[in-house]
């Protein structure tokens, strides 16, 4: 059988984002987890692609650097 | 053969990827690879009908009433005859099959068929995320079978040095003949193809397959329609309804 620990073991978050106007910012419309940026640009691709997207973007959420959360400001 | 006889192989073996890739919409490894599957099975099966929808320009449509009775008619690689039931097979079509059938319609958008260099393009941005999916997943490392069954049924379907593809090559109705389609594929997945000795003199020139054999009954059935009569109401009950 396949190792799939990349599935669990090696996979990390990816934020995903989006617009449908160049005129909107980018917002977050979800998330996907995978083992490397290839496989999560595929993944966002097949979970969100519903919804005309003018822009789709993926973000490591190990990446994003928080100034404060929910609770702290 | 003609460049029709390509298309509707592509459009075949399109078709069959399609349906094999939905197969795992609900057994792949996790719930994002379940919605690629899907989602790459709902894009190949769309491409299939764009490529039959191309069969009636470009001037001689070789579908004949056989492909009604006879699975062995359909022009699909013997990979797609029967159901994956391991994830290396998927993984394995989705890296090596997938891609050569892409590399193949980059031939004909670069190629001097008007008709197929229009509506074939939007193919190759959405082919992107599948050639994406399928060698992240190779890169991990699959059994060493599947692998190279699909690069040889990749080399064959490409066809002989001599052979047609190479004919339209040197027509300019493809930019790539069977050596460059190889050369590319091996580009793409950044790897060597293994070392395959086809015999040509045994293989099919209108499926593009060295072996015989054709798709298992319930898939046939499937594709005719006669599985979803099984589920139709009764005339009876029909008419009581209406």
């Amino acid at each position: 059988m396949t190792d799939y620990k990349r599935v669990s073991g090696d996979a990390v978050e990816y934020g995903v984002f989006a617009r449908k106007t160049r005129g909107e910012p980018l917002h977050q419309v979800g998330s996907v987890v995978a083992p490397d940026a290839d496989l999560a640009m595929a993944y966002a691709r097949a979970t969100y692609d519903e919804e005309r997207w003018c822009e789709m973007a993926i973000v490591r959420k190990d990446d994003v650097i928080t100034l404060w959360q929910p609770g702290e400001a | 053969m003609s460049l029709s006889d390509l298309v509707l192989s592509l459009a075949d073996n399109k078709q069959m990827l399609g349906l094999r890739y939905a197969e795992w919409a609900t057994r792949a490894p996790s719930l994002e690879a379940d919605i690629a599957a899907a989602a790459m099975g709902l894009d190949d099966l769309g491409h299939s009908r764009v490529l039959y929808g191309c069969l009636e320009p470009l001037g001689a449509d070789p579908r004949g009433p056989e492909r009604e009775s006879d699975a062995a008619s359909l022009r699909n690689l013997a990979y797609f005859d029967e159901p994956w039931t391991e994830w290396s097979q998927f993984v394995a079509a989705n890296a090596v099959l997938d891609t050569a059938f892409t590399a193949m319609i980059e031939a004909c958008v670069g190629g001097s068929v008007e008709v197929l260099q229009h509506r074939l393009r939007k193919m190759l941005m959405e082919e992107r995320y599948h050639f994406l999916h399928g060698r992240s997943w190779l890169r991990s490392g699959i059994e060493s079978a599947p692998l190279e069954r699909a690069w040889r049924e990749a080399i064959e379907w490409f066809g002989p040095p001599d052979g047609e593809t190479a004919a339209l090559h040197r027509e300019g109705k493809l930019s790539m003949g069977p050596s460059e389609l190889r050369a590319h594929l091996e580009q793409q997945l950044e790897m060597q193809a293994p070392r395959v000795n086809v015999d040509w003199r045994s293989w099919d020139p209108v499926r593009r397959r060295g072996k015989p054999g054709a798709i298992d009954a319930h898939t046939f059935g499937m594709l005719r329609g006669l599985e979803e009569k099984k589920y139709a109401p009764p005339p009876a009950a029909k008419q009581a309804a209406s």
